[in-house]
């Protein structure tokens, strides 16, 4: 049996060498399946992506050849026809393999170019949210800085409002030492006695009058309040003729004042004859109280 | 005539190339092939796990044949040596695919924000 075999091969080795086998009949089918798988793999991305493998197919494929064209019919050849079909297979997967290795490294690229692209953007939209940030710390800051200057003038305003009070107390206990001072809905009022300040029926200031009204005056000056004089006579007498003598001793008062430095504009004078007694003009005393001369400093307006 | 195959017949094995030992290392490369081709992923990719299959059977051939027909044998190992190793490159190639057809949805989805 061996040796029949071998026999067999020998024959065929002899044959080989007389170049007559196999070359007249048809290919069989997996080495033209070979052939085909061979033909696809060179003219695929296999030739440029795994050249190694492609070369490795074409030399099995050649040993089938030679196989096909020396032995025919050993069952070996077909062996040979299927490896090189295999290894034109193997040389397109891994082909397939390198491509798409290539494609997912492409992706990775692409990829960390939409993040970086992304980043970037973000990073703008931050940039910008800074901006803004800084804007709004900017003009809080200078709300802030207006609140305190505000602040800073109120606080002003105040301790103004409190030396004028306290000077305006000042001037009043200063007034209070000449005259009677109190105060009602007008203001506060000055109360000069007539026998004081005029001799009677007169309307020109007595001397001693003077005095009083310039230490008024000293006391008054510089407070920038609008003040009215008001002349009063008791019912002795007609009352046209208590209406011109008050109005006369108000504007002489009124007049001595602008003379002593009271702005002309926030003073004036007016004279009310009778019509508002503070006594019955029953009784001397009475009478003598009604005659008098009210400086009424308004509050100031503010 | 006896006594001249007798003499005839180490020559003729000679000229052949001698008696063909049996394809012991060439199966054991197979054997390695098979399980880096099974540790490769072939059996859950249909195509590769044909192919994973066929060089079983070829390897089952050739183990029959062992002894017998050394020479079919060692054809067989080596048949079953390349379909082992495309089954391997065909696992490779679906998951290397598969990788990057995922690394595209990658990029779309980052597109997409």
């Amino acid at each position: 049996m061996n040796f029949t075999r071998v026999s067999i091969l020998c024959l065929h080795l002899g044959l080989v060498g007389l170049g007559a086998c196999g070359g007249d009949r048809p290919a069989p089918k997996s080495l033209l399946d070979a052939r085909n798988e061979l033909a696809t793999a060179k003219s695929g991305p296999a030739m440029r992506l795994d050249p190694t493998d492609v070369h490795e197919a074409e030399l099995a494929l050649q040993k089938a050849e030679q196989a096909w064209s020396n032995a025919p019919d050993e069952a070996s050849t077909l062996d040979l026809a299927v490896i090189a079909q295999r290894k034109a297979q193997i040389a397109e997967a891994e082909a397939a393999v390198l491509k798409a290795q290539q494609d997912t490294e492409a992706s990775k690229r692409d990829l960390q170019g939409v993040m970086a692209s992304q980043l970037n953007a973000a990073r703008g939209q931050l940039d910008q949210t800074k901006q803004v940030l800084n804007k709004t710390q900017e003009s809080l800051n200078k709300t802030q800085e207006q609140l305190q200057a505000e602040q800073a003038a109120a606080i002003e305003q105040r301790k103004k409002l409190a030396d004028l009070e306290a000077k305006l107390k000042d001037a009043r206990d200063t007034i209070a030492k000449i005259a009677a001072v109190k105060d009602d809905d007008r203001g506060m009022v000055i109360t000069l006695q007539g026998e004081v300040l005029f001799a009677t029926g007169k309307w020109d200031l007595k001397a001693g009058a003077m005095a009083k009204l310039d230490q008024i005056a000293d006391a008054l000056r510089g407070k920038e309040q609008p003040m009215v004089v008001f002349g009063f006579t008791d019912n002795v007498g007609t009352r046209d003729n208590n209406m011109e003598l008050s109005q006369r001793r108000a504007a002489s008062v009124r007049d001595y004042l602008v003379s002593k430095g009271i702005p002309q504009d926030l003073i004036s004078a007016q004279g009310k004859g009778p019509d508002a007694p503070i006594a019955e003009n029953t009784s001397i005393e009475g009478r003598a109280a009604n005659r008098r001369v009210e400086i009424v400093v308004q509050p100031k307006k503010s | 005539m006896r006594i001249l195959l007798m003499t005839a017949f180490p020559v003729l094995l000679m000229a052949c190339g001698g008696t063909i030992p049996p394809p012991n290392e060439e199966w054991s490369a197979a054997q390695a092939d098979l399980g880096r081709a099974e540790s490769g992923g072939a059996p859950s990719v249909p195509d590769a796990k044909l192919h994973l299959q066929l060089a079983q059977e070829d390897l089952q051939k050739s183990k029959a044949l062992m002894d017998q027909d050394n020479q079919r044998a060692a054809s067989l190992v080596a048949l079953a040596r390349v379909e082992a190793q495309l089954a391997l490159s065909i696992a490779k190639a679906t998951q290397a695919q598969a990788e990057a057809q995922k690394a595209q949805q990658d990029v779309q989805k980052a597109k997409g924000n």
